[in-house]
């Protein structure tokens, strides 16, 4: 009888003062696949790390691997980073819309050939995951060109190439359309068959046929449940009454708040998005879908103020021609915007208070001192957030959900006429999203314009009434829907 | 074409080079009104021109890229910069004739062939811009009476003008006015609208002259920047393999080492630095960097000197005329050096030991910032613009070292700052063979506080800190430093 795969025993993490984990119990017999869950912030990530050493802990944690084959194991976090060619991180959002002809990043083709040659690999090996996740169109794109999407995916064919011992990934589906999703678990089934174990941290119900185990993580112990239907994932939000400025319309902005005429984009030869024609009028709420790398978040950057090629296009915003004189911050103060990318780029100083004061001034970071009447709209949308008792705390020490309430707070605390939400939930599990989608349904009620990138067709906001389908760069005519959303 | 500085009086030399005031936020208060509906051109589209062209467009304004006609039917890399980003290019004679406001970005060198073929095309009025005096106060370059000439030079590369604008920030601006050339008394408002254009205005601006900004931008760039950042690099990298240090881990330590810890003196002084260092390793860095002050005094008098008389001007324009001769033979020996040859070893070496393992380096960028920020001082040069080109420029600099050692940054300075540069090295390696004789290992290589109990004495460290804590580098850094708050940390290796 050989030893469990992984024994552990008593098992306690503490961050300063905080403990996260307390005399955890786990026996992870050989031949199990496992999924565990629990809500946001319940200590999830905590046990991965551990179980990779990549953070201290006390107690006893056993790994029974075999010493001829590396690497033995591997945690892949829900966060990816990419550094420049000369081993920066210093990136700013907006960055994969600035084109300049120093090539800073390496290319997709580049990046695996890299790390081919860092881990030993054969680069042959990756293509058919490359073109399992649908991504072999993206091979010479630069990294910084990437959409969040597609980063994720360049960081699971990674993953999924170096071929563990024991693979554990953390919240594997973020950001993935649905195909790709299913693509995955049908990649992760192909790696479990030859003898990779693996360890899927995710409250998400469409698992790989392998995962034949499951777990939650509550009270800072891991518990046995019998499906993942079982997982505990938050205790549902008590609601509160929206802040009265909110209540407020916002300042009254001409009937139709985007216009976009034939619009192209291209970056050298590569079309990104195609004669594109679209009008958003005044409390319009869209949803925009489309597959990983579609042009949604470049369709959005046009109007943010975001992209320099909207100079020169027919773009009409808020009733002005753009590129008429307007500064992009004329154009921000009448938009709450929140991305991936803005959230992956975050200033790291920033505290939850500083964070959603930011919001005023559009600036990621704050260099301005708010007024006084600013500085008690914060406290009463931090009351209505239940991030209170957190605002002094750095944005980047939260669990993953609180973050994105602290940047929904940030996009909604100047009560502007238009929120551009994209993939707002990334992340967040259902009970999470079901909670902001609704806060979101309410702070629209008063007039607001809404444009929402979602990936998952039964995670909407109720109020969506208007669909605008992307494939390729070209808007989707609206009698194809039906098919479409099979594929979104 | 005569050396404009040299044909001042000595009362007008005075009053310009004192020139220096620092603006806040609230100097700005008419935003980008100046230039609002104005034509503006800039001519050049590399990293500085393409940036700051992009972010003028961002504030509202209308702006469009001259090239050279070669450089437009070639589809050179400005070609793309500026057309990719959707900007209307043109020819000078295209575009510059209905120009309002002319941007020159081209690098030094091109000047004077630049603002020849420019001006001629210029309109009556029309306003000039430069982001380096150079050509203006060395050169002597006579603009044409009727013209408007300003600069505004962001302290930082252009990539990071972009990203600071774009986080809702900027980078500290230097801006000024020539005297000559103000016909309209437009000048100042133009400059700061330009400025508030590329976001300039949020984190500290000095508002300064021609005479002031080349006279103390060769200095520290000679000097404390480049020049002894290079020499202190390359004798500390030859005494750890002399002494037996891993080259390796020698070559790491120099390259990144120098980036964290003028990282330290970024945020907080010269004093900030040293405070990284245990008791007994300041008391150690102080002494040896006083050595080192008194060894150096000359040279960096001497450096100063020859920029102020137009000596070293000219001897560089002599080189420029002789096809670059000496300066392509010192580039290619400094790529020839053992430090630049060897690689960074695989080796982790974390925050806090780049400063225990390299106290040496920590009393050489002391050393240098006070040096070069007294000896510009006593030229006449005011101490907040002495604190921008000496003390607020080491981290940029270092920066790039770190990136791909001394061939990157003497790659990535201009040409002016890099023949002053090897200049320097050449003139201080010598200077230092004897205190090099003097330096263990404890300074440079290992741990200063191995073996050693952490004791010094009381009366003697209040007197370090006291000296390091008011020397007017620290009082005058601690004014701007508030107004830069928000520079945002760089990320090590």
């Amino acid at each position: 009888m050989s030893k469990p795969l992984v024994h552990i025993q008593d098992l306690c993490v503490r961050y300063g003062a905080k403990t996260v984990l307390q005399d955890l119990a786990w026996t992870y017999e050989r031949g199990t696949h496992w999924a565990i869950g629990g809500e946001s912030g319940s200590g999830k990530t905590t046990l991965a790390r551990a179980l990779a050493n990549q953070i201290p802990y006390q107690g006893s944690i056993e790994l029974n691997l075999s010493s001829d084959k590396s690497p033995s194991v591997l945690y892949v976090p829900n966060w990816y980073q990419f550094t420049n060619l000369e081993g920066d991180r210093n990136f700013y959002y907006q960055q994969r819309y600035n084109t300049h002809q120093g090539r800073d990043t390496r290319t997709v083709a580049g990046e695996l050939a890299h790390f081919a040659e860092q881990e030993n690999q054969a680069l042959a090996e990756a293509l058919p995951l490359v073109q399992a996740l649908g991504f072999e169109q993206q091979m010479d794109s630069q990294l910084i060109e990437l959409s969040s999407g597609e980063h994720k995916k360049l960081q699971l064919v990674k993953a999924l190439w170096s071929n563990p011992q024991l693979l554990i990934i953390d919240e594997p589906y973020t950001g993935l359309d649905k195909a790709s999703r299913k693509s995955l678990n049908d990649c992760i089934d192909s790696l479990a068959e030859q003898g990779t174990q693996v360890i899927l941290l995710t409250n998400d119900t469409n698992l790989p046929q392998c995962i034949n185990a499951f777990a939650m993580v509550q009270a800072g112990q891991l518990q046995e449940v019998a499906s993942p239907d079982d997982f505990i994932v938050a205790k549902p939000r008590q609601s509160r009454a929206l802040p009265e400025f909110l209540k407020a319309a916002p300042e009254a902005t001409s009937e139709q708040i985007i216009q976009l005429t034939n619009i192209h984009v291209r970056y050298g030869d590569k079309t990104v998005l195609e004669d594109i024609s679209w009008t958003v009028n005044r409390g319009d709420k869209w949803v925009i879908q489309g597959a990983n790398g579609s042009g949604k978040s470049t369709l959005l950057s046009l109007i943010n103020g975001d992209h320099p090629q909207a100079y020169g296009l027919d773009i009409r915003l808020f009733g002005n021609q753009r590129g008429s004189g307007e500064s992009i911050w004329d154009i921000k103060q009448k938009i709450g915007l929140i991305s991936p990318e803005m959230h992956w780029y975050f200033d790291q100083t920033a505290t939850v208070w500083h964070t959603v004061t930011s919001g005023f001034f559009d600036s990621i970071g704050l260099y301005t001192e708010a007024s006084f009447q600013q500085k008690k709209q914060v406290d009463e949308l931090l009351h209505f957030f239940d991030l209170y008792t957190v605002k002094s705390e750095l944005l980047s020490t939260l669990p993953l959900g609180k973050q994105r309430l602290a940047l929904l707070a940030r996009t909604v605390i100047k009560n502007p006429p238009l929120l551009v939400l994209d993939e707002p939930c990334q992340g967040l599990d259902q009970t999470q999203t079901q909670y902001f989608n609704d806060v979101v349904d309410e702070l629209c009620q008063h007039g607001k314009t809404l444009l929402y990138v979602g990936h998952y067709e039964s995670q909407l906001p109720k109020s969506i009434d208007h669909r605008l389908v992307l494939e390729k760069g070209k808007i989707v005519k609206p009698q194809q829907k039906h098919i479409l959303e099979e594929r979104v | 074409m005569a050396n404009y500085f040299n044909t001042l009086s000595l009362r007008e030399q005075l009053t310009q080079l004192g020139q220096a005031e620092f603006l806040d936020a609230s100097a700005f208060t008419d935003g980008v009104e100046a230039l609002k509906g104005k034509k503006i051109v800039i001519v050049g589209a590399g990293a500085q021109g393409l940036n700051q062209g992009l972010n003028l467009r961002d504030s509202g304004l209308d702006v469009s890229y001259a090239l050279r006609k070669e450089a437009i039917e070639q589809k050179r890399d400005s070609w793309k910069n500026a057309t990719d980003n959707n900007f209307t290019v043109g020819t000078y004679e295209e575009l510059i004739p209905s120009a309002d406001l002319v941007i020159n970005l081209t690098p030094d060198k091109q000047h004077t062939n630049v603002v020849n073929a420019v001006q001629p095309l210029m309109k009556e009025g029309a306003t000039l811009s430069y982001s380096h005096g150079f050509n203006i106060v060395e050169e002597g370059l006579q603009v044409r009476k009727d013209l408007t000439v300003i600069m505004v030079a962001p302290k930082s590369p252009g990539s990071e003008v972009r990203a600071e604008f774009l986080r809702g920030f900027g980078v500290p601006t230097l801006i000024a006015v020539h005297p000559e050339n103000d016909p309209q008394g437009k000048g100042w408002a133009e400059a700061k609208a330009y400025c508030v254009g590329t976001g300039g205005h949020k984190a500290g601006v000095l508002k300064s002259s021609f005479v002031a900004e080349v006279k103390s931008d060769l200095m520290g760039e000679q000097t404390i920047l480049c020049g002894l950042l290079q020499t202190g690099s390359i004798l500390s990298f030859d005494k750890m393999v002399e002494k037996g240090i891993d080259a390796g881990y020698a070559s790491k330590l120099v390259q990144y080492g120098v980036e964290v810890i003028t990282e330290a003196l970024k945020h907080g002084g010269v004093s900030g630095m040293l405070d990284r260092l245990s008791n007994p390793a300041k008391v150690k860095a102080f002494e040896l960097s006083e050595e080192l002050k008194d060894i150096m005094r000359p040279l960096f008098e001497k450096h100063q000197d020859d920029i102020m008389s137009g000596e070293f001007s000219k001897t560089m324009m002599e080189d420029w005329a002789n096809d670059d001769v000496n300066l392509l033979k010192w580039r290619a020996e400094t790529g020839e050096t053992a430090f630049e040859k060897t690689p960074a070893g695989d080796v982790q070496i974390n925050e806090q030991e780049y400063f225990d393992n390299y106290t040496l380096m920590v009393a050489f960028v002391r050393a240098g910032v006070e040096l070069a920020f007294e000896v510009m001082v006593e030229a006449g040069i005011k101490p907040e613009s002495a604190y921008y080109e000496s003390l607020h420029e080491t981290p940029l600099i270092a920066n790039t070292i770190a990136r791909k050692k001394l061939f990157e940054m003497n790659r990535v300075i201009s040409d002016t700052a890099e023949y002053g540069c090897y200049l320097f090295d050449q003139a201080c390696k010598p200077l230092l063979t004897d205190f090099m004789r003097t330096v263990e290992t404890d300074v440079v290589g290992k741990n200063f506080n191995d073996g050693k109990d952490g004791a010094v004495d009381n009366s003697k460290l209040v007197s370090i800190n006291e000296k390091l804590r008011n020397h007017p580098v620290e009082v005058v850094g601690r004014e701007l430093r508030k107004a830069m708050k928000a520079m945002k940390t760089i990320k090590t290796a």
